[in-house]
């Protein structure tokens, strides 16, 4: 059974703020790839989502391999939160589509890029653990 | 070689970076970039990592020397990413410190003129990097989002 992690609830609004995040992910035969993305989706306290825009190589990484690294900055603070995340599986309707579909549709329209961005699944990843690194105090993991 | 247009964008457009690697399980790993300065080769990228972010960075690099940056432009989203192969690893030096305080610099006023923070705020978020992480460029993808991101830049794709 894999181990979980229970997020804080501060980690929310960074997830919320608008700030790009980041996903590590690596492919079957051992090539790591890093991409910036336009948020991270907070589903519960021991689940994140990824939106399912493009068929890029993050998906098909994860469907290769599903472990992942995701990070999400609170620049204000100055404070980065690195997840380490597993895929679990996708959804393509219900509540937590729903609310990535509409958010996804703010970002673009808010950065000249409405039209670009499609959803196509919600992915959804088991936290593993966790580590915020700050550089104003101490860092912790969990 | 890396090509012209996008050793330009290293040079003068670039304001943010990050990396990856991955250790022997495929358990990938982030560490977030504080600069780069491409070497004279034109295929060697110095990477600029502060202390803070080397979890698993050595250790996944001397077990299988994957080695992944992706170099963004605040504000445009122009986006590229550069696979390639860990050749060693060194502590700063002084042109690497200027390159560091240069790609600082560029990035405090990007997030300013884009998120409306003050440039203190951007100036502390990039720390002073503690290690140089050297590695030679094997692939460039072009990662702007958009339907073109994805494809390979370098060396070309086949049609």
């Amino acid at each position: 059974m894999m181990d979980k992690a229970m997020l804080p609830d501060e980690i929310k609004p960074v997830m919320e703020s608008g700030i790009p995040a980041i996903v590590v992910t690596c492919s079957a035969d051992g090539i790591p790839n890093a991409t910036i993305i336009s948020r991270v989706y907070y589903v519960d306290k021991t689940h994140i989502a990824l939106s399912f825009q493009f068929f890029n190589k993050t998906i098909r990484n994860v469907r290769e391999n599903p472990q992942a690294c995701v990070a999400v900055s609170d620049l204000a603070a100055n404070i980065k939160w690195i997840l380490d995340v597993q895929y679990d599986h996708s959804e393509t309707e219900g509540p937590i589509f729903d609310e990535m579909d509409m958010q996804i549709e703010a970002i673009a329209s808010a950065t000249g890029m409405a039209g670009i961005f499609r959803l196509r699944a919600a992915d959804i990843y088991c936290v593993k653990s966790f580590k915020k690194l700050s550089f104003t105090s101490a860092s912790s993991r969990e | 070689m890396i090509p012209g247009k996008i050793l330009a964008f290293l040079e003068d457009e670039g304001t943010v970076a990050v990396s990856g690697t991955r250790e022997t399980n495929l358990i990938p790993h982030i560490h977030y970039v504080a600069g780069w300065e491409v070497e004279s080769d034109k295929r060697t990228i110095r990477c600029y990592i502060n202390q803070a972010y080397t979890d698993n960075l050595i250790s996944s690099l001397e077990d299988n020397r994957q080695f992944c940056l992706t170099v963004t432009q605040v504000g445009s989203h122009e986006t590229y990413q550069f696979k390639g192969d860990y050749v060693g690893s060194t502590e700063p030096n002084h042109d690497d410190l200027a390159a560091h305080q240069r790609i600082k610099t560029s990035f405090a006023k990007a997030v300013s003129q884009v998120f409306g923070f003050p440039e203190e705020m951007g100036l502390a978020y990039i720390p002073r990097p503690s290690l140089v992480v050297r590695f030679t460029v094997r692939e460039i993808f072009l990662q702007t989002p958009g339907p073109g991101a994805g494809h390979r830049l370098f060396p070309p794709e086949e049609k």
